[in-house]
């Protein structure tokens, strides 16, 4: 197991975001965590990360408590892409990518780093534009280097928030595909989707979150379960069977609850 | 190698701009020959024919002219440094340690120290331009988060406020003292000598070589906080290993140079603009080139009327301009809007 979540409980004063967490995500698998706006799912992965501490309960990850952890052991451990991110400054997709190494930089990246940040950019595919301001990059080139940045982190986990986020269908399949290759060659990956036919496509694992807690699917594949899905999104929903496969559809005749 | 070679030219100027300076000054009497001559005769025995000047010419060429020139460039040097490293700090390109009230609260603090007889120039100008800044990111600070126009709008506050400060002081100071300290607030480079620039040298090679330590995690800061946690380093901690040395060197050059405003501002992106965003490189242009940029305001301003027109003028009048011209190209060149 890659991670195990214990009894996780978290919150902000008062309000309580996470409620006894049971789960685990399987090493070298896609895991997608999925749920609505507001339940938690940022959350989750930043405790994952050690950004923020736990409440409660206890994180695990690759066997060791995440919060027994420095920053830059974290680091080398779990890579971390976080949401849409603005540049401030027109630095080159080559020096974004290089920021990646931090953890593992003195005061300047070596050699090693450099070639570390060049390899990373093979990987993704993004070596040709390699010099070009970062400012100047489509949605969905920005969301590659960011992703080039974490794997030259060299992590064995990467935590990914809403990845596909205003991307177009070209450019979520292009990552997806990357993600998939990742976990092919031995990365546990996971991500924040919010497609249940995207993530029953590529995952290999699911984690759905409703109000600060787990719902999970009966069947692990976590297919077709639309009671399930109903729950957690709290609409109606149909399943359509299509060549062995399932579509997920939202049913226009309302909502739950 | 193949990065340095653009940018070698940066580190080939100064010091024959420095020795150039050397000739640039009001004395009739000592020229250009005159000191040629001499510094001919000091390096070698030849001499040109006619009357020599030697105390004279020592006397203006190491005492006068020497530690003014040694002191413009270190103040512009330090200036510029401390903008590029508060402009990555804090993701804005709009800041400067003008800007972050840093100058002002450090003006406030020499003025102080001038004033009494007890407390320690550059301590506390380096002091009150760290309660300066600190209190601009304080009441800048919301939820944790500090927006672009938030930030400048309380340096305004700050600025405001250490201003009023000064002037009380300058209220309360005894009219001798008086024209001092404002010759001085103008920005004025007309009283250097030795003791100053042995004053200011320690703090601003101590922070410049703390800022070059710096220069790499500047890059991975400007970034963002929550993209700098992800890649193992703790935001908070990196801005202020970054604040304390960048606040240091600029409040070492107000104590002795009083402020020159807009330099810390607008040479920061003159620089990026000749050698790109990425601060391993921006860091040493800005120290070599902001001595070179204030070196030549100052050599102008030297000679362009037939008395001194205090340096800050000058560079405000440039600086503030192009200040105007950042703000209004700004939007487009660093995606302002968040």
């Amino acid at each position: 197991m890659a991670i195990i979540v214990k009894d996780l409980s978290f919150g902000y004063g008062e309000k309580t975001i996470l409620r006894h967490l049971n789960f685990h995500v399987p090493a070298g698998k896609f895991t997608a965590l999925l749920g609505r706006n507001g339940s938690g799912k940022s959350t989750l992965l930043r405790l994952i990360a050690g950004f923020i501490k736990p409440k409660s309960g206890s994180i695990e990850v690759c066997g060791v408590n995440v919060t027994s952890l420095s920053l830059a052991e974290r680091a080398k451990r779990i890579g971390f892409l976080p949401q849409v991110h603005y540049p401030a400054f027109p630095f080159t997709v080559e020096e974004v990518v290089l920021t990646g190494r931090a953890a593992y930089v003195f005061s300047t990246p070596t050699n090693q780093d450099r070639e570390r940040a060049k390899s990373a950019m093979r990987r993704i595919g993004i070596e040709d534009i390699s010099n070009r301001p970062y400012t100047e990059l489509s949605g969905g080139e920005r969301q590659l280097v960011m992703i080039a940045r974490v794997l030259a982190q060299e992590p064995k986990i990467m935590l990914l928030d809403e990845p596909l986020l205003s991307l177009d269908l070209l450019n979520q399949v292009k990552i997806l595909n990357i993600l998939k290759s990742l976990v092919a060659s031995g990365l546990t990956v996971v991500a924040v989707l919010h497609d249940p036919n995207i993530a029953f496509r590529y995952g290999d694992h699911f984690v759905f979150l409703k109000n600060g807690m787990i719902s999970n699917p009966e069947r692990s594949d976590g297919f077709h379960n639309a009671h399930m899905l109903a729950d957690v999104y709290g609409i109606k929903i149909e399943v359509i069977p299509v060549r062995n496969k399932f579509f997920i559809v939202p049913d226009p005749e309302g909502t739950e609850e | 190698m193949k990065r340095l070679k653009k940018e070698i030219i940066f580190y080939l100027i100064p010091l024959p701009l420095i020795f150039l300076s050397l000739f640039i000054g009001p004395s009739e009497q000592v020229g250009p020959i005159e000191i040629l001559d001499w510094v001919l005769r000091k390096t070698t025995l030849l001499s040109f024919p006619g009357p020599t000047y030697d105390s004279m010419v020592e006397t203006i060429v190491l005492h006068v002219r020497l530690p003014r020139v040694l002191l413009t460039f270190f103040a512009g040097a330090a200036l510029t440094a401390s903008g590029t490293s508060l402009q990555a700090l804090f993701r804005n390109p709009l800041v400067s340690p003008d800007i972050l009230g840093i100058s002002s609260g450090a003006a406030f603090g020499a003025a102080l120290a001038l004033t009494s007889t007890w407390l320690p120039l550059q301590l506390t100008a380096f002091v009150f331009g760290l309660i300066a800044v600190g209190l601009s990111y304080f009441i800048a600070q919301r939820k944790g988060d500090v927006s672009l126009t938030s930030l400048i709008l309380s340096g305004i506050i700050v600025n405001g406020i250490f201003t009023s400060l000064l002037t009380i002081v300058q209220f309360l100071t005894d009219p001798f003292k008086l024209q001092t300290i404002v010759h001085w607030t103008m920005g004025n480079l007309h009283h250097a000598n030795w003791s100053k620039w042995e004053s200011a040298f320690f703090p601003i090679l101590l922070g410049g070589v703390w800022l070059y330590g710096m220069r790499w995690r500047m890059n991975v800061l400007s970034l963002g906080d929550e993209e700098t946690r992800a890649v193992g380093l703790d935001p908070k901690r990196e801005k202020i290993r970054i604040l304390i040395p960048a606040t240091l060197i600029a409040s070492a050059s107000v104590a002795v140079a009083g402020v020159i405003g807009m330099v810390g501002l607008a040479v920061p992106h003159i620089v990026r603009m000749m050698v790109g965003p990425d601060n391993t490189r921006t860091m040493p242009v800005s120290f070599a080139f902001g001595g070179i940029f204030l070196l030549l305001v100052d050599n102008f301003s030297r000679t362009v009327a037939s008395f001194e027109v205090p340096i800050g003028i000058f560079t405000t009048l440039i600086g503030g301009s192009f200040f105007v011209y950042l703000l209004k190209r700004a939007q487009d060149l660093y995606q302002l809007e968040r």
